[in-house]
């Protein structure tokens, strides 16, 4: 066997089935063998960038990682920002990528760069293999690495001598990892103490982030809110690992969240945060975040999360559902009157702010897009953002009842995540419609991986909301920076409907509320992937909002006259 | 915070790989921290290196160096001393160009330091101390007087006084 052969054998031995990649001349041998590995399915992309974002997208529709190839120098480089990307959101992915011949490292060869140096920042870890031998081992340490624990991408950059060289492989049996600890079981004890802390408190707030959905503890939630009686409210990453719908669902909570769960965690006594990085799109300012909680408690499977940016009162390393699990059994169901009072204010607040957006003057608004779209499909599809204004409105005005259904680039913001990203979870989910809902900012970054969905027949539904303009940086713009707009208008764009119709896929274009159930059911009975270009309010925003550098309590709402 | 206070001095086992050095240094200077003072070895296991490092937690919470730095693969161990009674001790050569009568006040100073006299020539006195930093320091300003050309000196290496708990009962098992 050569050591392309052994990259591609162990992909197989480890149960992937697609990968996404690009060929180039340091990963030809690579792709000289593929062919006979008939269990792996390639995707050739159209940009490097796409690759990472399909197979993140992939991962996080199915929780299954793919792999990603990618050539030396720019082909590998094209990864940085899908890497950072999954690193940023704990997404599991394999990315292997061909280097120069060992004796050319160092010397500034054609199409050689510091990979390894480059996505140190960006990946969990990642190795430069310059000895066959040690292929088995790496590419067994990389899977692992990336899909245990706190998942996240991985990096294997094999030079192209390498990969032609042939030895016995022998698969390690056991892997030494001597650095690497998984969390064991949660402490009991500061089990108890959390559990105690939730029966005593008189106005407890539960937020559920990515590590929840990660690990699958959606149902662990649920019964320990319905047990423990507690509001819970989401990240954005973290939409889908409770019911929207349930009337303990304080939705999303943060910079851009639903004002009764602001309002419910600055009043909490008791917060208790979930597999979650307490990041600043979650905080806001941070000495004003959650004022009058006398306890916080953070349950995380990373230790370096608990305390980076608030300090916990009571802190439990753990897999989020190991520690749901246990809390639930735990906790004392409290008598119902004991939470009325709390309960009936978050109600009061949810009725005091309801979400609401821009009274229509005969222009399309992108939230009744997002509502026609969820009024068909509820939870039976998946839906990819991009990042953006779009991004916000696809989180609030859809219910999210299951997880695995919003994917969208929350840590890193990636603009040009959706299209690529909505390419890979449909291949991952053959079965469930996927929508892409994106802005016309972040499509053109991407569209180039429209070739792909055509090529594979993908029924991948795009929506963009066009705005002509970069709708969220318009909006901070008019909000915080003195209401100077600058750069913000894409008044040159492609006519979206004849681009689909060059990239060979169906398109239409909605300018009228009334015209949109018309354009979803062409979407919807054309087999393929389908664009829909909606003209929407150019003035359309977020709301609410927190000025930026302000507190939760500072948040704003669309005023009164224009509701 | 005074940089003083926000200085943490860790001790970390890695494993002994290309690139370990830099994946240390690298995830530092990302997370806001300043290598004050580094020091690598092997250590008396195959395939182990142990570095002492003297870092500035910048505005992070002070035990994020610790912990950031146990998030490294290869990182196997990480103790952070700074709270322990510890032994911290750092090496320094100084080199002085020195003749005549400056050169015998030259050799007794050091020897009132507690350094050593390593190379001696016509011109030249090659010096070295060790110790913790401020006496390190205090010898170095205190030779400056008599013609310092160069100093060269080490990072810290650091260790707690003691016997670890874990160990302690494992010897007593022996």
């Amino acid at each position: 066997m050569n050591g392309a052969q052994i990259i591609l054998e162990a992909l197989q031995r480890e149960g992937i089935d697609t990968v996404f990649g690009y060929p180039g001349g340091a990963n030809l041998p690579i792709y000289q063998h593929l062919p006979e590995y008939r269990s792996l399915r390639h995707v050739l992309v159209r940009h490097e960038q796409g690759a990472a974002h399909m197979a993140d997208g992939y991962a996080r529709a199915s929780g299954r990682p793919a792999a990603v190839f990618a050539t030396s120098g720019p082909g590998a480089l094209n990864l940085v920002t899908g890497l950072c990307t999954a690193f940023m959101d704990s997404v599991p992915m394999v990315v292997v990528t061909g280097q120069v011949p060992t004796a050319m490292v160092g010397r500034d060869a054609f199409q050689e760069a510091d990979v390894v140096g480059c996505t140190q920042p960006v990946t969990k870890h990642n190795y430069l293999v310059t000895r066959v031998q040690d292929l088995p081992r790496v590419m067994r340490e990389a899977v692992h690495l990336a899909t245990s624990g706190r998942p996240g991408p991985v990096l294997v950059d094999v030079c192209r001598d390498v990969q032609q060289a042939s030895c016995e492989p022998s698969w390690p049996e056991e892997l030494d990892l001597p650095g690497y600890r998984l969390p064991g079981p949660p402490d009991r004890s500061r089990l108890e103490e959390a559990a105690r802390a939730l029966d005593r408190a008189e106005r407890p707030v539960i937020l559920a982030g990515h590590g929840v959905i990660l690990s699958r503890a959606e149902p662990e939630l649920l019964a320990l809110a319905e047990r423990a009686a507690v509001p819970v409210g989401t990240t954005l990453l973290g939409i889908g690992a409770f019911p929207v719908r349930h009337p303990l669902s304080l939705h999303m909570t943060g910079f851009m969240g639903t004002g009764w769960n602001l309002r419910a965690v600055q009043e909490a006594d008791l917060l208790l945060c979930v597999g979650m990085r307490v990041d600043d799109r979650v905080t806001a300012k941070l000495d004003e975040w959650a004022p009058r909680a006398e306890t916080f408690i953070h349950v995380d499977i990373d230790p370096s999360e608990i305390g980076k940016n608030r300090r916990p009162h009571i802190e439990v390393v753990a897999d989020a559902r190991a520690a749901l699990g246990g809390l639930a059994e735990l906790v004392t169901p409290p008598e119902p009157e004991r939470r009325r009072l709390w309960l009936t204010r978050i109600e009061r607040w949810r009725e005091e702010h309801p979400l609401r957006y821009l009274r229509s003057d005969g222009q399309l608004q992108p939230q009744d897009v997002v509502i026609e779209m969820y009024r068909r499909c509820r939870d039976r599809a998946i839906v990819v953002a991009d990042v953006g204004l779009n991004q916000i409105w696809a989180a609030l005005w859809w219910n999210y009842d299951r997880p695995g259904r919003f994917l969208n680039s929350g840590g890193a913001g990636t603009m040009g995540f959706a299209l690529p990203a909505a390419i890979g979870a449909k291949l991952a989910c053959p079965e469930q419609a996927v929508w892409c809902v994106a802005g016309e900012g972040g499509f053109v970054m991407t569209a180039q991986e429209l070739s792909v969905a055509v090529e594979h027949g993908l029924d991948v539904k795009v929506v963009l909301l066009n705005n002509f303009s970069l709708g969220m940086v318009r909006q901070f713009q008019d909000d915080f920076y003195g209401g100077v707009r600058s750069q913000v208008g894409l008044h040159v764009i492609p006519d979206f409907v004849k681009l689909a119709d060059a990239y060979g896929l169906a398109g239409c274009r909605v300018e009228r509320l009334d015209e949109v159930p018309a354009a979803f059911d062409f979407a919807e009975r054309t087999p393929g992937p389908v664009l829909i270009d909606c003209r929407i309010d150019p003035e359309a925003n977020v709301y609410p909002i927190v000025p930026l550098g302000k507190g939760l309590n500072d948040f704003r709402e669309l005023p009164d006259e224009y509701a | 915070m005074s940089t003083r206070e926000r200085l943490r001095v860790l001790t970390a086992v890695v494993q002994d790989h290309p690139g370990v050095l830099f994946r240390v240094c690298g995830m530092v200077r990302r997370r806001g921290f300043n290598i004050q003072g580094l020091s690598v070895g092997p250590t008396d296991q195959e395939g182990r290196s142990r570095m002492t490092l003297a870092v500035d937690a910048g505005h992070a919470e002070v035990d994020q160096v610790a912990k950031q730095l146990d998030r490294l693969v290869e990182v196997i161990e990480v103790r952070d001393l700074t709270e322990e009674p510890t032994l911290n001790r750092q090496l320094a050569l100084v080199k002085l160009a020195v003749t005549g009568p400056h050169r015998d006040r030259a050799v007794a100073e050091v020897d009132r330091a507690g350094g050593r006299v390593l190379d001696a020539g016509p011109e030249h006195l090659i010096a070295e101390v060790s110790g913790e930093q401020e006496r390190v320091e205090r010898l170095i300003g205190s030779l400056r007087p008599f013609g310092l050309i160069e100093v060269a000196r080490s990072g810290p290496v650091a260790m707690s006084k003691g016997i670890p708990k874990r160990i302690a009962e494992e010897v007593s098992h022996a």
